[in-house]
């Protein structure tokens, strides 16, 4: 029971658990990609930004000589332009070979200075351009500087402008991933190069764990702890040639509380499913049970009969040769009995006027021999009439009216005892062929049979007999023969159509009354069921075919 | 001719039956002879004029049913009662159409056997009664010679 009760949810459960894990597979991935989407579009934005104010500036060396640059009014010209082109611009240098800033334009007065031996300079001779990391100038305003080098042949002269970072720092600023997603770019020694919305300014040097992408092209995803010990997934990305990273970062409950909320859902449907799924699997555990005992006792029920009917021939074959056998000694066993009462009446007695004499005694005795011997016979008549069945005369007749009249003839039993006696006929119920005698026979042992039950369990009032009969299914009449007598004890259902079964006392029933009926009843080519309660009543079920039927009585 | 008294034939297989039976019989009165078997029996009845016979059905040899269409045959007006170890009346019947008396279910009481065949004797000698004037009739066609014969 407990099982079939919970073998509905394993599948249920399963299907809930197989939904959680995709779910959460398809969230992460798409979480993931929108990371790693945001970081691809962010590196290209600021890498484009790099490289297009290293090509403004290398435009600039390539279209003008350094001469032209060192005057100080063509270079406020090109400045104007590059600002009209960007206003990022902060200002713009020219340096000679040797390091000397021979022209600016800008807030500041650097002219004259001398940068030969600074990182940027030599970085920048030898690479031909150089992108510095982020810094704050006198303004507390985020910059860089981008310088190029020009190598003509006249010699090698130099372009610096200091560019305000506040563009990409708010361009990864504006990053937004649900509630805590952010965005922000670090150099290779962990410092941040724009502000960063959760903590972290400028300048600021984070020891995040974060994991660089092996290569250029790469997006790095991965789950980390910051040093607040904070669950995070991770995005990275390399910018400006490696020198720089862009990471965008979400917290992980942040980023799967779609998941927890689906997987709250889940939970609270599969408490609300399993709840359905074992009351309805209860309601219908117990609905089949108690179908699957109904079928049992209806198995039951049919095996009694089956048994019954076979056992009942073989039975019934041999009580009669042996009934047969038993006649001829018996017989004998008679006429001894006769001669001996003879020959003691012929004796010339003693007339000693003793009546409890050895004389009265045999008398007695003798007396007793031919009353058992009777018993005997009649024993063995009842069993020759179950077995060996007379050849019925058949005849087309009503079934009502047989049982009225038989009924007629226990009348007044019925009477005396105080039995409430119904008969219900249905007029459509079909005639039948058969021996009228021979169902007269059965319903008279029917009713002697349910009286006497209806007497031991109510005594003179209270008892009830009724009789049906009705049309049945396939052309059949049955009849229903019901009393509330004391009913047969279930162990004895299987045994009351057998010979010599009886439950009445010894020298009160034969026991051959009901086999007698089943044997008249099988072969008038009818059925004979029964169905008790123990204390309720009886009710013998017989079912014939109708008159018209092709399978009517034969023998 | 004075009343004749009633002569049987018991037939069965049983010895000692056939043993008690006659003396039974004797002690009431009646001369019985005995057969054990159906062939002995029409030996007998081709010797001894016998007016009833008992007859079992179920015997070796010849069986009861035969012997009787056997007897009937031969001494039609010898009556026959069948007694039977069946209860059933089939049998009974199949006894009756072949042209028995009537039937005995063993075990048959002497009293009641003495009865049935009081009965069938009765029967006999009405017929006989009734042959015996149908042949007076016939033969008062000459009174004459009926007092020729008498006067003897």
């Amino acid at each position: 029971m407990a099982s079939m009760t919970l073998v509905p949810l394993i599948p249920f459960l399963c299907v809930m658990a197989i939904g959680y894990r995709y779910f959460a597979q398809a969230l992460e991935t798409s979480t993931l990609s929108a990371m790693e989407r945001i970081v691809a579009d962010h590196r290209r934005m600021i890498d484009s930004f790099l490289s297009e104010r290293r090509a403004d500036l290398e435009f600039i060396t390539r279209a003008y000589r350094f001469e032209q640059v060192s005057r100080p009014e063509v270079l406020s010209e090109l400045f104007d332009n590059l600002q009209r082109a960007s206003h990022a611009y902060v200002d713009l240098g020219i340096f000679d070979t040797n390091g000397v800033h021979v022209a600016y334009i800008g807030p500041y007065s650097l002219t004259g200075k001398v940068y030969k031996e600074t990182e940027w300079f030599r970085e920048a001779e030898r690479r031909g351009y150089y992108i510095s990391d982020v810094f704050l100038g006198y303004r507390n305003i985020p910059h860089f500087v981008v310088a190029v080098c020009r190598n003509s042949p006249r010699g090698q002269w130099m372009i610096r402008a200091t560019i305000d970072s506040l563009l990409f720092n708010d361009l990864v600023k504006e990053v937004r991933l649900g509630k805590t997603g952010e965005a922000y770019v670090i150099n290779s020694e962990g410092v941040l190069q724009t502000n960063r919305r959760s903590g972290g300014d400028l300048m600021q040097t984070l020891d995040d764990p974060v994991e660089r992408p092996e290569t250029q092209d790469q997006i790095r995803t991965f789950l980390a702890k910051d040093a607040r010990s904070e669950s995070y997934l991770y995005a990275t990305a390399l910018l400006k040639g490696g020198e720089w990273m862009l990471v965008a970062r979400q917290e992980q409950s942040d980023a799967f509380s779609a998941l927890y909320s689906a997987a709250y859902l889940i939970l609270f449907i599969s408490g609300i499913g399993g709840v359905v799924v074992v009351v309805i699997a209860q309601f219908m555990t117990g609905r089949i049970v108690r179908h699957m005992e109904r079928t049992d006792a209806e198995k039951d029920r049919l095996r009694y009969q089956l048994i019954g009917a076979a056992r009942l021939v073989e039975l019934g074959e041999m009580a009669a040769g042996f009934a047969h056998e038993v006649n001829n000694p018996l017989q004998i066993i008679r006429n001894e009995q006769s001669l001996m009462e003879m020959n003691l009446a012929e004796l010339p007695l003693p007339e000693t006027g003793n009546e409890e004499g050895p004389l009265a005694e045999i008398h007695d005795s003798l007396a007793q021999i031919r009353l058992q011997i009777d018993r005997c016979a009649e024993i063995t008549q009842a069993i020759l009439k179950f077995g060996r069945q007379q050849e019925p005369r058949i005849r087309e007749i009503d079934l009502g009216g047989v049982i009225s009249e038989t009924a007629a003839m226990v009348a007044n039993k019925i009477h005396i005892h105080g039995i409430v006696y119904t008969e219900e006929i249905d007029p459509t119920a079909p005639p039948v062929a058969s021996d009228p005698a021979q169902l007269q026979q059965v319903f008279l042992n029917l009713f002697n049979n349910a009286v006497d039950a209806v007497i031991e369990r109510h005594g003179s009032s209270g008892g009830k007999l009724r009789v049906e009969v009705y049309a049945g299914k396939n052309g059949t009449a049955d009849v229903r023969v019901e009393d509330n007598g004391t009913g047969i004890a279930p162990e004895n259902m299987e045994k009351i159509f057998s010979p010599f079964f009886t439950t009445k006392p010894v020298g009160k029933g034969s026991g051959l009354g009901l086999s007698v009926c089943y044997g008249i009843v099988d072969n008038l080519g009818g059925t004979m069921a029964v169905e008790s309660r123990q204390g309720e009543g009886t009710a013998f079920l017989l079912r014939f075919p109708g008159a018209g039927s092709p399978d009517k009585a034969e023998k | 001719m004075g009343k004749q008294a009633m002569r049987l034939l018991i037939v069965d297989d049983e010895n000692r039956f056939l043993e008690t039976t006659e003396k039974l019989l004797a002690k009431k009165g009646y001369e019985a002879i005995t057969a054990a078997s159906g062939e002995e029996a029409l030996e007998k009845l081709s010797v001894h004029p016998v007016h009833v016979v008992i007859l079992d059905v179920k015997m070796p040899g010849m069986d009861g049913n035969q012997v009787l269409k056997e007897i009937k045959r031969r001494h039609p007006l010898v009556e026959v009662i069948m007694l039977t170890g069946h209860a059933t009346v089939e049998s009974a019947i199949d006894g009756l159409k072949a042209g028995a008396a009537d039937y005995l279910m063993k075990p048959a009481d002497i009293n009641e056997l003495v009865a049935k065949a009081e009965e069938a004797f009765s029967r006999r000698r009405q017929v006989e009664e009734k042959i015996r004037v149908a042949q007076i009739r016939h033969t008062t066609g000459s009174a004459r010679r009926i007092l020729d014969e008498t006067g003897d």
